[in-house]
């Protein structure tokens, strides 16, 4: 598969760089040196499968794995996940981890004072059906401070870790909230270069999806590379 | 390629939570076809990383491990079967993105005609090469995410 320059370029821009000073742990990480171009295809398998068995009882539904009802706004996420020719991703393992409704993880390393909530660890896994959706019930996450600026906090989030068809198409990334004041002021949303690529991480309130009395619907599709994409050219490190 | 793939964003320091299902349990012994690979993953400031996680792709296995609080990781591997090394993706707090290096298990010499490490400037082809332990299936494998050791990493 051939790629024109532009779009090459369109690829780059929709891609945050290693090295984004205004996220300060960037700066001691980042790769400093060009990175080498793989002369081969990657020789990886297709990448790891996932069946329905790999999940549990309560991994689709956040809100069910205690013994009572954690506290926040109810949510029920859906999405379509698709390969970069428009073709949808069926049997793809996604992960999601999130703060409570408070902000507050539930991880050891976590010392933002607000509380823990005992009906909520913000753990998630679901697999895509033969049309690529997914589907998962929890709440909706709160804004949390961090150390990396002055008055720093980032957006609500929820995390995702997705698989597709190898190890080019594997992909993590953050899913955000539609009207969030936060988002300009997030170095790690804004590290993306291209506007329509940074919005496309924001999800869409879902009316369809909204259920009445207990939920509120949220959309939010992903598309990720196909295992035959070619490289991202020219990276910058 | 019609759309436009969706952008990546950090795993932050909290991706145990939603990570550590599929990670390795670190105390599992290498049966006899398997090889243990481990080393310890270090910033700019030669600081280890503490919060990283590994994936190791081959032809036949896919491994996930995590650093612990020294930044040391531990994976247990099966030998590729079609290939000489493994792929691994390297996601930390820090990284918008992972990066992708190889690892090779033994001495670079071994590894001279490898179409991969022919773009590989010599001097730093042994950063992705693992040393040989005091046992058979033992290996070491150090990456440095900077300065005079700085692992190769590829375009991906
Ligand atoms: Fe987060």
């Amino acid at each position: 598969m051939t790629h024109s320059a532009e779009d090459r370029r369109v690829l780059l821009a929709s891609q945050p760089p290693y090295l984004h000073p205004p996220y300060v742990s960037s700066k001691k990480r980042a790769p400093a040196r060009p990175l080498v171009a793989l002369p081969s295809a990657l020789a990886s398998f297709k990448g790891p499968v996932f069946g329905q068995d790999s999940l549990q009882p309560g991994d689709c539904d956040l809100t069910k794995q205690h013994s009572g009802e954690p506290l926040g706004e109810r949510i029920i996420v859906i999405g379509k996940v698709t390969d970069d020719d428009g073709h949808p991703v069926r049997g793809a393992l996604i992960e999601i981890w999130q703060a409570n409704a408070a902000g507050r993880y539930k991880h050891k390393n976590d010392s933002h004072a607000a509380p823990l909530d005992p009906n909520f660890s913000g753990c998630g896994r679901v697999i895509t059906d033969n049309e690529g959706r997914y589907s998962f019930v929890s709440i909706k996450p709160g804004a949390y401070p961090w150390r990396n600026h002055e008055n720093a906090w980032r957006p609500a989030h929820i995390h995702f870790s997705l698989f597709g068809a190898g190890i080019l198409s594997r992909l993590v990334t953050q899913m955000y909230f539609p009207n969030d004041p936060l988002l300009p002021f997030d170095p790690i949303y804004n590290s993306i270069p291209d506007e329509s690529a940074r919005q496309r991480l924001v999800s869409q309130f879902d009316w369809a999806t909204t259920q009445p009395e207990h939920a509120l619907g949220y959309r939010f599709d992903v598309i990720l590379r196909g295992n035959r994409s070619t490289p991202m050219e020219n990276t910058r490190p | 390629m019609k759309f436009i793939p969706t952008g990546s964003q950090t795993v932050g320091p909290f991706f145990s939570i939603g990570l550590d299902t599929l990670c390795q349990q670190p105390a599992m012994s290498p049966s006899p076809d398997a090889v243990l690979v481990q080393g310890t993953i270090f910033d700019g400031e030669n600081a280890p990383i503490p919060d990283a996680v590994f994936e190791f792709w081959s032809d036949n296995e896919f491994v996930r491990a995590a650093t612990n609080e020294d930044g040391n990781f531990f994976a247990v591997l099966k030998q590729p079967v079609n290939s000489l090394y493994f792929d691994v993706l390297i996601f930390m707090r820090g990284l918008m993105r992972p990066v992708l290096t190889r690892v090779y298990l033994g001495d670079e010499r071994t590894f001279k005609e490898e179409t991969s490490l022919q773009r590989v400037p010599p001097e730093r082809r042994n950063t992705l090469c693992a040393r040989a332990g005091e046992t058979k299936n033992h290996f070491s494998w150090d990456v440095h995410m900077q300065g005079d050791r700085e692992t190769v990493f590829f375009e991906f």
